[in-house]
Parts: C-alpha cells; structure tokens; sequence
C-alpha cells in the first residue's frame, strides 16, 4: 500500500483540505465544488486494495478487463498566491456493512495523507463533516468549528456563520467527531500540524436522507473559500439547494402532525427550549423516506 | 525466492501447514461456503469424497474474521475456516472458506500465495451459483469469466458460456469469486470463475443439477474419471421430490409451469414459492428421519 504519482506538482507550504464522505456528504459536497471551480488537478492517489473492497468489475467477451475501487486522490492548485492541497475520498476504509473507518485502516489511511501533506511542508489542515443539530431546514445552517489550536479556533470563529461547540446549548464544548474527517485531526496534532474540522448543521430529522444536505455544504464551502482566499461561484449549488429543498418539503409535508408541530416550534423557540425528535420519530422517517419517493416518482420528481 | 526466505515469510504470514504434500503441477478448486444452493462445497466435498485427499494448510483467522462472538445456525455453533486440501494422486487442491470480513485483498492474495509459492497450482478454477429466476427443470449452463483471453481460449472446447459482457451493478459490489479471479490475473496466474444459474427456490438448499454440471467440467478438464452414480441417484430423487411437491400444490405447480414458459412471478408469488419448497423439503427429510 502506497501513494502512487501521477505527476509531481510544484507546491510551497500548501494549505490541505481533506474530507471522506459522512452524514449527508455535506464536507466531500463542498471540498468537491472547491476542487471544481479552483481548477485543481489530481496529482496523486493511495492504492485501494489493501483499504477497500472493490465496488466494479468489467468483463468484456469473457474476459476480466477492469476492477475498480474507491478512489482516494490529491489535487492541487495555486490560488490567490497560495497553493492548495485538496484531498478527496469516495469512501472511507470502513468495514463491510460500516461507513466510518477506525482502526488500524483509519489510522493507515489518515497517515497517508498527512505523509503527503507533510512532504510539500504543510502545517495546516482542514476537515469537513456534519453536525446534527436542533434546527429547523429553513434555518441557515451554521458552521461548528473544532481545532488543535487556540490559535486556529480564534481564527475560524471570527468567520461569519460559524460557532464553537462550546456556544451550542446544551453540549457544553464536547463531543466527539466519527470517522477520518475527525481523526485526522487528532493525527495532525500528534504531528505538530494545525488542523481543523468545519462541520455544516443539518437537522436531526435529516440525518438519515438519503441525499448529500447541499445547504450545510454552501455554509461550509463559504467559510472555506473565504480562509483560503478563493472566489466561488454558487450557481451550482444553489441549483442542487433548490432541488434538495423540493425533496426535504416532500418529506416534511409527509410527516406525521404531532411530529411536524415539533419541528415546526424551533422556528419560535430558544434553542434551550428545543427538544431532539424521538426515536420513534427517526424511526418513522427512516421507514418511510424510500416509500415517499416511491411516491414522488410517480408524480414527476425524482431524488437524486 | 529461495525455501528459507520462503519459510522465512511464511512463518509472518496467518498461514499453518499440517503437511507439504507432493504436488506436480496441480489445479486449485475455490469454493465460498456462503454459496447458493450450497454449489461450492457440495462440490468440494463431492471430489474429497470421491477423490480421497487430506487437509493441509489452513489461514488463520484472526485477521480476516470479527471474533465478537460466534454464530448460530440450525442450533448449531460455527466458526469462520478456511482450508486447503490436497489430493496428490490426482494433482488437485481444493480450498474452502468462509467469506473474509475485512482485509479481502490480502486473503485472497495469501491464497494465490499458497496456490503458486507451495503448490506451484498451473490453474485456478473458481466455483459460484448464481440466483436466477427460472425452473429447476431448465439445463444448467457453466458460464465462465477468466483472467485473460489465453486461458478462455484452453478452456474453448468444454460447453462454456463465455462470450457476454457484464459491469457490477451500481447498487451492488463484485463478488468475491470475482475478485479472486482479479487478484489472479494480476499475478499472472490463470484462472477461471466459474458459476452456475441456481433456480431462486433451491438457493436456500441444493442445487444437484448445478453440481453436477461443474463436476462434469472439472472432471473432463482434468481426466479425473469422478464416480457420478451417488450424485445421479441424488438427482433422481431430488426430481422425484420437486415433482411430488408440485402434484400436492396447485399454486407450487402454477408458479413453476410459469418460470417454465419464461413468465415472471410477483413478489408474493416467489416467497410462497420459496416458503412451499422449503416446507415440503423439511417435511421430507422428517419424515425419512
């Protein structure tokens, strides 16, 4: 297992974002578009076959011609005067039947990438994921921010839309990031790099959709660009928003009424005052998402 | 690589050998014991049966397997294992495991490991049952996938399905039997994949047809002269059963004369078709009981 080279960029003390895909894709959705509109170019990958179970094989006339596994691969790019790093997962080196890595292939695989970070002399590292909140999906998703360093915290905290754990009521500061986009971070400091983890809210109720929540991308991708100095075009995003918006809607009118009263009071009331949705709650949604786009097929729409 | 730096990795790797048998230029046999209708190991076990032989290597489980516990099935306890066998006298090694959990990639390249590095195995032959929609009463065809167009062109004269093109789905994942064959091709091992349709309603039990069907293969392929008058017999009766079982029920009749015509059944339709065989299968072997 290695890092196999496509071709050798030229880059100075690059600032390194990386992200595997997690609850709602909301990191790879943003990293992606930021790998998108800079331009980045893949210059690298890590060899799939000791992390991953392969996912396609092609056999033509008989025989074998292809397999095809999880794509692990580093792009780069100069932006503003700064080079950029970008690290992107299809998926993290889970278990059969798991979507988050841990242990020793998590370890392997996050280690592989700081190798490569530490190589072209990077000291600060950014991650992605979600933080499932009490909000309401009409709100603007916030961005939680965690760092190694005081000094970084301070940094990303004076962003607009962004908040520590510690200002969330009722969380006091702690908690726990699953998987690589939280390992990472935890491996970068034993190093001696700075990292950070931006985490886009979605509501509770919408952690289990199948769908990446493209609000909480557009929230973290606008902290992201603006700490690394980047001009983003929306028009994409906010396109696949409006989509996504059509399909959260087709949820929500579908929920049972005692539920929807529920969720309908975090429009009104102090986030002191909000109450996750049950268990049976998420059950319910769990159950019926699939049946209610069953339903929306049928009348034209379709999930993505 | 010399037998001491052989020894050497060996003794790293999770592999424990009980013997060093004498092989010349043998074939290995692959079969997964999570399989439908049960083809791999029914036709592993035909040829240890027939052919005589004794287990020599096994790999160890603790890498590839969770050891949270164990599982239960049919009231009793099972563990993961996976075996080599070797028959020397007929230049045949058979391996047959439980399907890996996790580090696949390296299983099956410790597999390759044993099959060139200790047996100097000159083919790999894959086994699979593959669920079809379709009646008992169909012929089994052998399709076949192999790692290179040589090795399809050695095996062109034995009644194989080869010519078809096929990606993995987008909602599923390659097969392990698939990507063994990719790990062999890899290391310039030829080998072959090779599966047998199973109708739905016998992959929970045994296909005999199919078995029969690769049996037929390995045994021209080989020149082993393999005794099928046991498997025949298991046939015969397992026909005489299906047919019972359709004479006592109008809707296991309704259902089979349907698959047999090439008309798709409900989803209902197929789990009462499946709940009807298996019910009528138990009853069975009860009552010889």
């Amino acid at each position: 297992m290695g890092i196999r080279y496509l071709k050798e960029p030229k880059l100075e003390n690059p600032e390194v974002v990386a992200c595997w895909p997690g609850i709602g894709n909301i990191g790879t959705l943003a990293v992606d578009t930021l790998r998108a509109q800079i331009g980045a170019e893949a210059f690298a990958e890590i060899e799939p076959w000791d992390l991953f179970y392969p996912r396609k094989l092609a056999i033509r006339a008989g025989v074998v011609t292809r397999m095809e596994f999880p794509s692990s691969r580093f792009h780069a790019r100069s932006v503003a005067g700064r080079d950029v790093m970008i690290f992107l997962g299809e998926e993290q080196p889970a278990e059969a039947d798991r979507m988050y890595a841990h242990g020793r292939k998590a370890e392997e695989m996050g280690n592989l990438v700081l190798d490569v970070a530490q190589r072209f002399g990077c000291r600060r590292i950014y991650t992605s994921g979600a933080a499932v909140s009490l909000i309401h999906h009409e709100a603007r998703p916030r961005v939680w921010v965690v760092a190694t360093s005081e000094g970084l915290l301070k940094n990303l905290r004076r962003q607009e839309n962004t908040v520590l754990m510690s200002e969330i009521e009722g969380i006091g500061g702690s908690g726990s990031i699953t998987g690589l986009n939280g390992l990472l971070l935890g491996l970068a400091r034993r190093r001696g790099m700075e990292a950070a983890c931006l985490m886009g809210e979605i509501p509770d109720y919408l952690s289990g959709v199948p769908f990446p929540y493209a609000r909480a991308s557009k929230s973290v991708l606008e902290v992201l660009s603006r700490v690394l100095g980047a001009e983003m075009d929306y028009g994409t995003l906010n396109a696949m928003i409006a989509q996504v918006d059509g399909f959260v809607e087709t949820i929500y009118e579908n929920l049972p009424s005692p539920m929807k009263e529920r969720i309908e009071q975090r429009k009104l009331e102090r986030p002191s005052k909000q109450e996750p949705i049950t268990e049976d709650d998420a059950k319910w949604i769990k159950e019926h998402v699939d049946e209610l786009f069953r339903k929306g097929d049928k009348g034209g729409e379709r999930a993505a | 690589m010399n037998s001491s730096e052989r020894e050497t990795k060996a003794e790293r790797e999770p592999l424990r050998f009980f013997s060093r048998p004498a092989l010349r230029s043998p074939v290995l046999v692959v079969a997964w014991s999570e399989d439908a209708g049960r083809l791999g190991p029914k036709v592993n076990d035909y040829l240890r049966r027939k052919l005589g032989g004794h287990t020599f290597c096994e790999i160890e489980p603790l890498e590839f397997f969770p050891m949270g516990g164990v599982a239960i099935e049919n009231d009793l306890a099972k563990f993961p294992a996976s075996w080599f066998y070797a028959s020397p006298e007929h230049d045949l090694v058979l391996f047959e495991s439980s399907p890996p959990s996790s580090d696949w990639y390296r299983f099956l390249s410790l597999v390759m490991d044993v099959a060139r590095d200790h047996c100097h195995v000159r083919e790999v032959h894959t086994v699979g049952g593959m669920v079809t929609i379709s009646a008992h009463t169909t012929p089994r065809q052998l399709v076949a996938a192999f790692s290179s167009t040589e090795v399809k062109r050695n095996l062109s004269s034995y009644d194989l399905v080869t010519t078809f093109d096929y990606e993995t789905a987008a909602s599923q994942r390659p097969t392990l039997s698939s990507y063994l064959l990719w790990v062999a091709k890899r290391r310039g091992i030829p080998a072959a994949s090779l599966w047998v349709p199973v109708p739905f309603y016998l992959a929970g039990g045994e296909d005999l047809k199919a078995e029969r069907r690769v049996l037929q293969f390995i045994d021209q392929r080989l020149e082993l002269g393999i005794d099928f008058r046991e498997l025949d017999q298991d046939i015969k009766r397992q026909n005489e059963e299906l047919a019972e079982a359709r004479a006592g029920s109008a809707h296991i009749e309704e259902c089979i004369a349907k698959l047999e015509s090439n008309q798709g059944l409900s989803e209902e339709e197929s789990l009462r078709l499946v709940e009807g065989i298996d019910d009528f299968i138990k009853r069975k072997r009860e009552q010889a009981s």
